[in-house]
Order: C-alpha cells, then sequence, then structure tokens
C-alpha cells in the first residue's frame, strides 16, 4: 500500500472510531439515564469474548429498548455506510443489505421493505434501532443462528453444534448415575481434586451450560455445575461424602451391549456413584478396575506397564540457540544442563533408562527427536525448555501437553483412503500431506490421558519445589510431542525472558529444585500406574 | 527419510510457484487498482477483531477496530493484519509480534482456501523464543483472521517467500495451518 493511501486510511479511520467512541459513550449515557443497569449480554461462538452491551429505553410510555447502531455493526460484523443526507444507515450483514431511515419504521432488506413496530431513532448524536430488528428481521435471514431471551436479555450468536446434548439423573440402592447425552465418544478426564467434587473434562465438548448446571442433585448428587471453556467442557458434580467409589464409562463400553452397528446412535457417558455402608452385593463387579475410590488423587484409566524407559529431551542445541537471556544464558545450554541432571537422578534414584534426544550441543529436528524417543521404546517422553516473553513482565513456569486431534479427522481419514495410497505413491497432494499430519497427532491421542496426569503430577510437585508462579497445565499443538507412541510433556521452566528467573535459572540451586519436582512427579505417576495391570 | 525429503522439497516447490503465479497474477492488478480505492477506503469502515496477549502472557484480549474496507481481499486481510503488528490500544495488552516485524504480501488461493503470508525476515530473526512467545505469536493471527475472515480455512506463513519449519522452535508451520484445528 502506498504512502499517501496509508495516511488517508488512518486519519479516516480514527476520526470514525473517535465519533463511533463518541456516539457509544453517548448512548451509554443514555441507557443509563432512562434505564439504569440495562444491558445485553453477548454471548459469541467464534472465539470473541463475552461482553455487555448498554441499551437504552427512549420512552416513557413504552418498554422498547434500543441498541446503538455502532454496537449492533461490532455485535454482528457489519459493514456500515450512513449518509447524513438522506439520514440513512446501511448494514450490510451476512449476504443481505439492511437499510434503515432515522425517525421511520421502515427497513428495507436488500430491495424489500419491512416494518419495525418502532421508528429507528436519532438520539444524542447515535443511531439507536429498536432491539427488536434483532429478532424480527436478522435472525429469520441469517445463515449464523441468533438467539435472543428478551427476559433475560442474553443473545447469543452462531451457537455451535453441540455434542454433548443433555444430562439426566437416575438413582436407586445402588447408587446415582449421571447419563451425558453425546452425539460422539469423546475422550474425557475424570479427577477428584477438590474433596466432593468430581470434575469430568470432556475433550472437545460442546455443551449449553445453562442445560447443564443443576441447582439440585438427586440421590448422591447434590448439584451439578458446567462450564464451557474454549475448547473443553467441563462438568463438576458435587457428590454426598456417602459415595463409596465412583466410575466413568461409556454405556455399554464393559459390557457390549451398545447398539450395534449404529452410528448415529447417541453415545452414553456414564458417571456412576456407588452408595456407601451398603453390603457388597455378592457376584456384581463394583469393584472392576475402573471402579475408583473417592478422594483418591485422580481416576484410574487405562493401565500401562511400569515405567523402565524415560526419553529425555533437552529442547533446542547447535545454531539453534532458543531464548537468549538478557544476561547472555542461552536456552539451549541450560537446557541441557537441567537435562542431563535429570537423566542421572532419575537413573540413581528410580532405577529407569533414560534416553537422550541429545547430549551435546547439536541441532536435533523436531520428528528425529520424536524418532529417538519412539525406536527407543521409551515409555514416558520429558522436553526440558526455557520460556520467553516479549517483555520481563511474564512470569514462572508451565507443563505443556498435545492438545487432541479431533474426531473428524479419524472421519476424514475414513473417507479418504485413497489418499494414503497416493501418498505412497508420492503423488503428494495437499490431501496426502494432511493426512500424514494427522496420522502424527492421533498417535498421541492415545496417551492423552497419561499425559495430563503426568503434566498435572509435574506441576503439582514443581509448584511445591520452586516458589515461582505456577502457570498451569497448557494444552498446545507442540510439534515435539506430535507423533509420540508414549506420555509426553514439556516443560517450561521458568521465563530467561524475566530478568529475576534468569538469575534463578542459571543458579544450580533452582535447577536441582526442577529436577526435585520433575522426580518426584514421575515417582508419583509410576506408582499411580505401575503393576496394577 | 528420503520419502519426506522428496516431499519437503515438493512441498516447498509447489508453495514458492504458487507465490510466483499469484504474485505474477496479483502485483499488476493491485497496481492499477490502488488510485480508485482511495475514496472508497476513507468512507467505508469495518469493525473488526484484533487479538493480542495480556502483559502477563496469560489470556488472549481482543480489541474492536475500524479499518477502512478494502475492495480486494488481500488488501483487506493486509488492513486488518497491520493492526496487529501496529500493536494494541491498551498498555496491559501485548502484541507478540517480533520487533520490525512487516507483512511483505498476501496471497489468497481460493480453491484451497488458503491465506498465504509472507512476512520479512524480522519475523523469525527477532523472535524472543519460548514456548509461550511462539504460541501467542501464531495465534493471535490465527484467531485474529478467524474472527474476521471466516471464509479462510488455512493458513501458510512464508519468510521472504520462502516455507520454514518454525517461527521460534516449538511449532509446525511448514503446512497451511487449520484455522479450525489449531490450537
Amino acid at each position: 500500500m502506498s504512502g499517501p493511501l496509508k495516511m488517508l486510511g488512518i486519519s479516516g479511520r480514527s476520526v470514525l472510531l473517535a465519533a463511533s467512541v463518541l456516539a457509544c459513550l453517548a448512548a451509554l449515557a443514555s441507557s443509563l439515564r432512562a434505564a439504569p443497569g440495562r444491558s445485553l449480554g453477548v454471548v459469541y461462538a467464534d472465539g470473541r469474548q463475552t461482553e455487555d452491551v448498554p441499551l437504552a429505553k427512549l420512552d416513557k410510555d413504552s418498554d422498547e429498548l434500543f441498541i446503538c447502531a455502532y454496537d449492533l455493526a461490532r455485535i454482528f460484523k457489519a459493514t456500515k455506510f450512513w449518509n447524513p443526507g438522506n439520514r440513512k444507515l446501511v448494514l450490510r450483514i451476512g449476504n443481505h443489505r439492511y437499510m434503515f431511515t432515522i425517525d421511520t419504521r421502515v427497513v428495507v432488506v436488500d430491495e424489500t421493505p419491512t416494518l419495525l413496530r418502532m421508528n429507528v431513532r436519532y438520539d444524542e448524536n447515535s443511531i439507536m434501532i429498536p432491539l427488536e430488528f434483532i429478532t424480527l428481521v436478522l435472525a429469520p435471514r441469517s445463515v449464523e443462528k441468533i438467539a435472543l431471551d428478551t427476559n433475560r436479555l442474553l443473545l447469543s450468536i452462531g451457537s455451535p453444534e453441540y455434542n454433548v446434548t443433555a444430562i439426566g439423573i437416575v438413582d436407586d440402592k445402588d447408587g446415582t448415575r449421571a447419563v451425558l447425552s453425546m452425539t460422539e465418544e469423546l475422550l474425557y478426564h475424570i479427577d477428584s481434586d477438590t474433596p466432593g467434587i468430581l470434575r469430568l473434562k470432556i475433550y472437545g465438548g460442546r455443551l449449553n451450560p445453562l442445560r447443564f448446571t443443576l441447582p439440585e442433585g438427586k440421590g448422591l448428587l447434590n448439584r451439578v455445575r458446567a462450564e464451557q471453556m474454549e475448547r473443553d467442557a467441563y462438568l463438576f458434580f458435587d457428590v454426598k461424602k456417602s459415595v463409596l467409589r465412583y466410575r466413568v464409562e461409556f454405556e455399554g463400553e464393559e459390557t457390549g451391549t451398545a447398539p450395534a452397528g449404529d452410528v448415529k446412535a447417541p453415545k452414553k457417558l456414564v458417571l456412576f456413584l456407588e452408595r456407601g455402608k451398603l453390603p457388597e452385593i455378592p457376584g456384581a463387579d463394583f469393584a472392576g478396575k475402573k471402579m475408583v475410590e473417592m478422594l483418591d488423587e485422580g481416576a484410574q484409566r487405562k493401565i500401562i506397564e511400569p515405567v523402565r524407559k524415560i526419553a529425555v529431551d533437552p529442547g533446542h542445541g547447535g545454531s539453534d540457540i532458543g531464548r537468549m537471556g538478557a544476561s547472555g544464558a542461552k536456552e539451549k545450554d541450560l537446557n541441557l544442563q537441567i537435562a542431563l541432571m535429570l537423566r542421572d537422578r532419575l537413573m540413581e534414584e528410580l532405577g529407569v533408562d533414560v534416553v537422550m534426544t541429545r547430549t551435546e550441543d547439536v541441532l536435533v529436528p523436531l520428528d528425529e527427536r520424536v524418532e529417538a524417543a519412539n525406536t527407543a521404546g521409551a515409555q514416558l517422553f520429558i522436553s526440558i525448555h526455557c520460556n520467553g516473553w516479549f517483555t520481563s513482565d511474564a512470569e514462572g513456569f508451565e507443563v505443556f501437553f498435545l492438545a487432541p486431534a479431533r474426531t473428524e479427522d479419524e472421519e476424514r481419514l475414513g473417507r479418504d483412503e485413497n489418499a494414503s495410497v497416493a501418498f505412497e505413491n508420492q503423488n503428494l497432494t495437499d490431501e496426502g500431506g494432511d493426512i500424514d499430519f494427522i496420522l502424527w497427532e492421533m498417535v498421541q491421542n492415545e496417551y492423552l490421558n497419561e499425559s495430563s496426569d503426568l503434566a498435572e503430577m509435574i506441576q503439582r510437585e514443581m509448584s511445591k519445589a520452586l516458589g515461582i508462579r505456577n502457570r498451569g497445565v497448557k494444552q498446545t499443538g507442540l510439534r515435539v510431542l506430535k507423533g509420540l507412541t508414549m506420555p509426553g510433556v514439556l516443560i517450561e521452566t521458568a521465563f530467561l525472558s524475566n530478568p529475576k528467573e534468569e538469575r534463578l535459572l542459571l543458579s544450580a540451586e533452582f535447577r536441582e529444585k526442577i529436577v526435585e519436582g520433575a522426580i518426584e512427579a514421575v515417582r508419583k505417576f509410576q506408582s499411580r500406574y505401575a503393576g496394577k495391570g | 527419510m528420503i520419502d519426506v525429503n522428496i516431499g519437503r522439497s515438493i512441498a516447498i516447490a509447489v508453495a514458492v510457484l504458487m507465490v510466483i503465479v499469484a504474485a505474477i497474477y496479483l502485483v499488476p492488478r493491485l497496481r492499477m487498482k490502488a488510485p480508485t480505492e482511495v475514496q472508497k477506503v476513507s468512507e467505508e469502515m469495518r469493525a473488526v477483531t484484533i487479538f493480542f496477549g495480556d502483559e502477563g502472557a496469560d489470556a488472549f484480549v481482543s480489541e474492536t477496530r475500524e479499518v477502512p474496507v478494502a475492495q480486494a481481499f488481500e488488501d483487506q486481510v493486509k488492513l486488518v493484519l497491520a493492526e496487529i503488528i501496529t500493536g494494541p490500544q491498551d498498555s496491559h495488552k501485548f502484541s507478540a509480534m517480533p520487533p520490525g516485524t512487516e507483512l511483505i504480501q498476501v496471497f489468497w488461493v481460493e480453491d484451497t482456501q488458503t491465506l498465504i503470508l509472507d512476512f520479512n525476515n524480522a519475523f523469525t530473526a527477532n523472535h524472543p523464543g519460548g514456548s509461550t512467545g511462539e504460541y501467542y505469536t501464531i495465534t493471535n493471527i490465527i484467531k485474529t483472521v478467524s474472527a474476521n475472515f471466516p471464509q479462510v480455512a488455512r493458513v501458510q506463513f512464508l519468510i521472504e517467500g520462502k516455507a520454514v519449519e518454525s517461527i521460534a522452535g516449538h511449532y509446525s508451520v511448514d503446512k497451511p495451518i487449520d484455522v479450525k484445528k489449531w490450537r
């Protein structure tokens, strides 16, 4: 873009921006005056943050609420054009063009006029549109789903397709069952870190939290609370003290009673809470390996072999320095020092074999690190890094494991069987490249629960050992964790971009604490999984 | 190993070819259009959502901006992404763009719904590193593209016309990133 054009663009932009800010401030002021506290909660499905938008009540005699045109345009990502000469406003939303004329009830949609019940108004320098425009005119023509709850003043845009659709609670003499209906079998993780609360995380779950939050439970369930996070859904089950044990499984997972062949039938994930103080019923196999004692550190899931070999991966190396600290400390060197210390202590204290992805200052490509761990038959993979941020503000440690590949990928793989043949023939199409990529991600899916457990244990132990901020467990698509045929985590030990933490990383004492935390976590991981098969 | 290398070279060759073809096709067109665009650009504005990190790298935060409506899709993308590079208005937010970053060219491959973003060398060379830093750099761009341009299914990063393995050594960017699946 040329210089003058850019300058024009910026000045035009700032003028309009200033005008819109002023207009909305005016609308806010008038709404505060007319109807204190009236605002519209807007919930987006596209990842935008939920927001409160001010509404205005402009007539004494009518309850109709108005929304500032600028807010409306932002919410629906409209292109807008305002012609003060003929007092017409055009909003282009999706494939339609909506033309409003001030002080009339007419909205021309594309070429067709429709009528609102109230006039569009010009009030204190802003164009105010009756809220009913959303329900009467916009919603029926929108490709995205638009739902406006006028009682609670809640607007939701683009409802994601829910894949967790219903919850039911059944109570009988054995215990209480919470049954979740899903459109597909999603991965899940349950733990009971908080006494009395079972936290069920559904990977890739999408649900309506309002429908899943039950203030009053039944039987052994006091209440249920649901939260929809950006990627995953969480359910918190508040359970009674008399719960002896619990288990979670898909209906028919053990007995094979699920309707076979019907892939469209809803999948039912059942949380079973066993009632305490009842005699064990002979023959009833509640003590199966999936049954978990309450307030155990977490749920027991897939049983893996005792850990005998661990891969340790010092990040970066050679020409890839990684992050450089203010005093010149190089991430690649610190990673190696920590990793070598971890290797020695794992071998000495836990008696396991250790495979290193590098022991020197050399550059090893990420896929070769994965390959080395896989071919050595390692049962755990721990990657060691130091973190970096753009300013010195960020601080603390965090532990990563791989975000799961979505099940859509599996479906796609099934459909594109021919693509893998094409790939073998080196007919490299885009599709072929994708398939390769998806397979890598899916390999680690199988170890997701274990990776998540290991990450949480490391986080907990390092939090005790380090005394710096605990940034928590994160899930992203880190390349070095893709394709691992074992549980894998990446530890970002501290920020080299933070001078205080750089000093810590340069002290052997602090590095020992990092190793201490990791060792303790592996010990815990071993004792949770080892010998239970 | 050999297969992978061949695959990679073919992929790079295809990417480079696409860029060349797109450049031959687009560059003259853009130049021709520029003068007539000026009027339109200053009148019609579009609200866009720009993603940043917060100062402590704890969360993604967004700002709503007004940018001029451009006629060519590529120009619109450039105008929007320039806002990330310009940075946030609020001092508690932080743009995860390495110093000196410039978006040289934008190409849109409609058939595969792939947006190609060609950055200058500073984008990787000046990157401060760290998983967190790199994650925010990529995600701010992906989130901003996805929030404002729903038609984009994939984003391919190039550095001065070439595909690279990674920006700071933690995430693969050698292939197009699927916008919906990026995490």
